[in-house]
């Protein structure tokens, strides 16, 4: 008797245990599809984009030169190598953000010494969503707070030194 | 012979809290990270990737539900700070021949809730993105700060008062914060944890009212009797009941295994510290 609801104890937890793993495992699948769904119709949006682009350049084909530099004078930073450095966990971080045609295209950690391997791989997480923002202004890491931290605040200070 | 055999499990135990505490103290925090984690994207409406927080909890947990709290009572650097403080508390009282303050086993039993409400607000919290705001009162941010000789605690104060008053909870009870506060514990003491390797007692020759091995834990702990798929979440498997139990009626689920035996303690913490490496802790 005794013995028997003590195994429902057990079995209950067991079953709350894989409750919440599918649960996890079908949102990720959901958001996964539903991702693939986006990234199609914004590719699809941009050809469409293109397409009449291409309608209207070729109509105005003598403008586009001008058109171009106006780009090129639109961006907010200097092209080159500049590096910033911020204070991390346990210690300063230092990297370096590369700027081409006005674009950042690369942000690299130089040195991160004092911070902890798990905890530098998460806020690491950062770079690309920086680059893809152009600007150091992204969400912190949860969790790593110190070190994503740090990686935003030396990145902010490189691109103060490139900002025209 | 006996008792000698019965310090050398001691000081193994030792020797692996000091091991843990001083080269992979960051698992408690990198494996409650992964909770955090995962409430913060579920908030977000984001995907959960497979991060080193991640491994970590997943790791932890799935070690927990095959070798019970093997890690709480061996590895976590926090654990081992507690049964440091417990214990220089006690030799002091001793030194200075007075009483040691204690809580008393009833209250013991409703603060074991408080740790499944501190679980609970901390996955609110980062459920609605308000945790990172919070930033400078976590107790666990101030301790690994220490721990990494970071002294910049400008900023910290309200953590920092909280980590005393956790010291001063250490010291009047024996894995205070692990009983009641501990969000990770929390997480453990609700999996299922496997009979095979948690500890049980065949009560049949037992000396008439002996209580010594409920006595001797730190969690008051009744283990359940053979065959039992009843495991106490509280179980940091210390070992201490093993030890104590004058009848040698202590065992593992696994019928010949004592759960003490040196070969048997130094594979698991071998394991968990495979787990580590794994983790990439």
């Amino acid at each position: 008797m005794g013995a028997g609801r003590q195994m429902r104890g057990f079995l209950v937890r067991a079953a709350s245990l894989l409750a919440i793993l599918s649960i996890l495992a079908c949102y990720d699948k959901v958001l996964e599809s539903r991702e693939k769904e986006e990234a199609y119709a914004r590719l699809s949006a941009r050809v469409e984009a293109l397409e009449t682009y291409i309608a209207q350049s070729s109509r105005q084909a003598e403008t586009r030169g001008s058109q171009e530099e106006a780009v090129q004078d639109g961006s907010l930073y200097k092209d080159g190598e500049w590096e910033g450095e911020a204070e991390g966990f346990g210690g300063p971080i230092t990297l370096k953000v590369t700027v081409e045609k006005g674009e950042i295209t690369d942000i690299t950690l130089l040195s991160a010494e004092k911070e902890d391997a798990a905890y530098l791989s998460m806020a690491e997480d950062m770079l690309p969503a920086m680059i893809e923002a152009q600007s150091a202004d992204v969400d912190t890491v949860t969790g790593a707070t110190f070190s994503s931290t740090g990686i935003r605040n030396a990145a902010a200070q490189a691109l103060k030194k490139a900002e025209k | 012979m006996k008792i000698q055999k019965k310090k050398s499990r001691r000081y193994l135990r030792a020797a692996i809290q000091l091991i843990c505490f001083l080269f992979f103290s960051s698992a408690f925090t990198a494996a409650f990270g992964g909770v955090k984690y995962i409430a913060a994207q579920l908030g977000a409406g984001a995907k959960i990737e497979w991060t080193a927080f991640v491994a970590a909890l997943a790791g932890l947990c799935g070690y927990t539900i095959v070798f019970g709290r093997f890690f709480c009572g061996m590895a976590c650097a926090f654990g081992s700070l507690g049964d440091a403080v417990h214990a220089s508390y006690r030799w002091i009282c001793r030194k200075m021949k007075k009483r040691p303050a204690e809580l008393g086993e009833d209250l013991c039993e409703k603060l074991s809730v408080v740790k499944y409400l501190v679980l609970a607000a901390i996955v609110v919290l980062c459920f609605f993105g308000i945790y990172p705001d919070l930033r400078g009162m976590s107790p666990w941010d101030v301790f690994s700060m220490l721990h990494a000789g970071n002294l910049k605690l400008r900023g910290y104060i309200p953590g920092l008062i909280v980590l005393l008053a956790i010291l001063g909870g250490m010291c009047v009870q024996e894995r205070f914060f692990c009983r009641f506060l501990c969000p990770m514990g929390a997480v453990f003491s609700l999996l299922p944890v496997l009979p095979y390797f948690a500890l049980r007692r065949s009560r049949e020759d037992c000396l008439k009212g002996c209580a010594g091995c409920t006595r001797k834990c730190p969690s008051d702990i009744g283990l359940a009797g053979d065959g039992s798929y009843e495991t106490d979440g509280d179980c940091f498997q210390c070992q201490k009941c093993i030890g104590t139990c004058p009848k040698e009626n202590i065992h593992c689920g696994w019928k010949g295994l004592r759960g003490d035996e040196r070969a048997f303690t130094l594979l698991r913490a071998g394991l968990l510290i495979g787990l580590y490496l794994w983790a990439g802790l």
